[in-house]
């Protein structure tokens, strides 16, 4: 066999290889192209990861702690900077501090501002912490009419019934109720620890990690641009193929 | 190293161009009213939603009114973060709006006065909208977008207040 005809046989193979080796690569990244072009209209930017192989594989953990104030009927819960009644995720509040109901709203404290929320979890107004003069809020408690107090840096503050004022007090003859952690059951418990880990990246987020490779770190990356090369290569190759063929047919 | 790929990149920290406090000091020479409530509900509630577009994530609204005078500070989401702006309103008519706190990465010329100047002295129109064009700022249109249905929506909530009516 001539030398031309062995080398012309040696790239014809390599040519297959490396095209197969990249075929499914290609597909993937078409595939995952076109999904990442219309995620809006997939809705992928509003779906989160839920799988926990995939959240544990992008550092998600559950919450450090969960931290459960009765509220009635109903758990007023902390896991991170979220706030979850019973079940569900109601709102973001940072440092929470403690939860109560007044009979018409449930109310929680984080360390620079309260909540209030209607029985079903709607959030009625959120309130920055601020009397003048006040220090973050440490403790939150009711009064036997259902009046909300704070205490904040060894002062108390009790609101009024609309908490639209605050007024600074002594804790002789009012003698609030403070707001303390219960131990919610450990359903409840496993339930908010799910539900906060699946608040992870978007599916758009994912696809894009792994269109880019990056979910694999910097040697996904790197394997990535292997394989981006190895497809400019078969362009290459694939063209010198058919201008050597093109040649000896004449 | 996979970490740090792959978590979400911080978001930018919160300007605050002015406090809430300062803001009323401001719109009340220094002895601002104490506060009303609003309550957002049944055809207000509507109407607010058509305005923004979606329900206003809280159920009830602070103001304060003094006279014919209200101040309102509200928030609307420009691309993903909530703007926090003070409005204040006298006879209907928007006599100063502000950014208090610009939380989004892109497109806080919106809290330059030169841009939020274009609402001074604007009013509603018969048909709800205002009346004045505002002129866009390119690259924060959203911005932009967001401040004028929460400056409609001041207007709107003033006439509906005990403030708008002359109590």
């Amino acid at each position: 066999m001539a030398p031309e005809q062995r080398r012309k046989i040696r790239m014809r193979r390599l040519h297959r290889r490396v095209g197969v080796t990249a075929a499914a690569f290609v597909i993937f990244m078409v595939l995952s192209g076109l999904a990442i072009n219309h995620s809006n209209d997939l809705g992928l930017d509003q779906r989160h990861l839920s799988q926990p192989i995939l959240l544990d594989w992008y550092g998600l953990e559950g919450p450090e702690n969960i931290r459960s104030f009765r509220a009635g009927e109903n758990w007023l819960s902390f896991a991170g900077s979220q706030l979850f009644l019973n079940e569900k995720a109601v709102a973001t509040l940072s440092n929470g501090t403690g939860a109560v109901f007044n009979g018409e709203m449930l109310i929680a404290a984080g360390s620079d501002e309260l909540l209030l929320l209607d029985p079903d979890g709607n959030l009625v107004e959120r309130l920055p912490w601020g009397p003048a003069g006040a220090g973050k809020i440490d403790s939150l408690g009711l009064l036997e009419d259902g009046n909300v107090a704070v205490a904040s840096s060894g002062q108390l503050w009790f609101a009024d019934r609309d908490l639209l004022s605050w007024q600074p007090g002594a804790e002789a003859g009012m003698s609030p109720l403070w707001a303390a952690p219960g131990v919610a059951p450990d359903t409840l418990q496993q339930a908010i620890a799910r539900h906060y880990r699946g608040s992870g990246p978007s599916l758009e987020r994912f696809l894009l990690d792994l269109h880019s490779g990056r979910i694999f770190g910097s040697l996904g990356i790197l394997i990535y641009d292997l394989l981006a090369l190895a497809i400019a290569f078969l362009a290459l190759s694939g063209l010198l193929l058919w201008v050597r063929g093109k040649r000896n047919s004449k | 190293m996979i970490l740090s790929a792959c978590l979400p990149a911080p978001a930018g920290a919160a300007t605050v161009y002015e406090t809430q406090a300062e803001f009323l000091a401001r719109a009340f020479s220094d002895s601002p009213p104490d506060p009303k409530l609003l309550w957002l509900s049944g055809e207000r509630k509507s109407a607010v939603r058509q305005i923004l577009g979606h329900d206003y994530p809280a159920l009830r609204l602070r103001y304060w009114c003094q006279a014919d005078r209200s101040a309102w500070v509200l928030e609307e989401i420009g691309k993903e973060l909530p703007i926090t702006v003070g409005i204040i309103i006298d006879s209907s008519y928007i006599r100063n709006l502000r950014v208090l706190t610009y939380r989004e990465n892109r497109g806080g010329e919106v809290a330059t006065p030169s841009f939020t100047d274009q609402f001074n002295d604007t009013a509603l129109l018969g048909n709800g909208e205002l009346d004045t064009d505002i002129d866009g700022i390119s690259g924060a249109t959203l911005s932009v977008k967001a401040l004028t249905r929460l400056a409609t929506m001041a207007l709107l909530l003033h006439t509906e207040s005990n403030c708008g009516s002359g109590a």
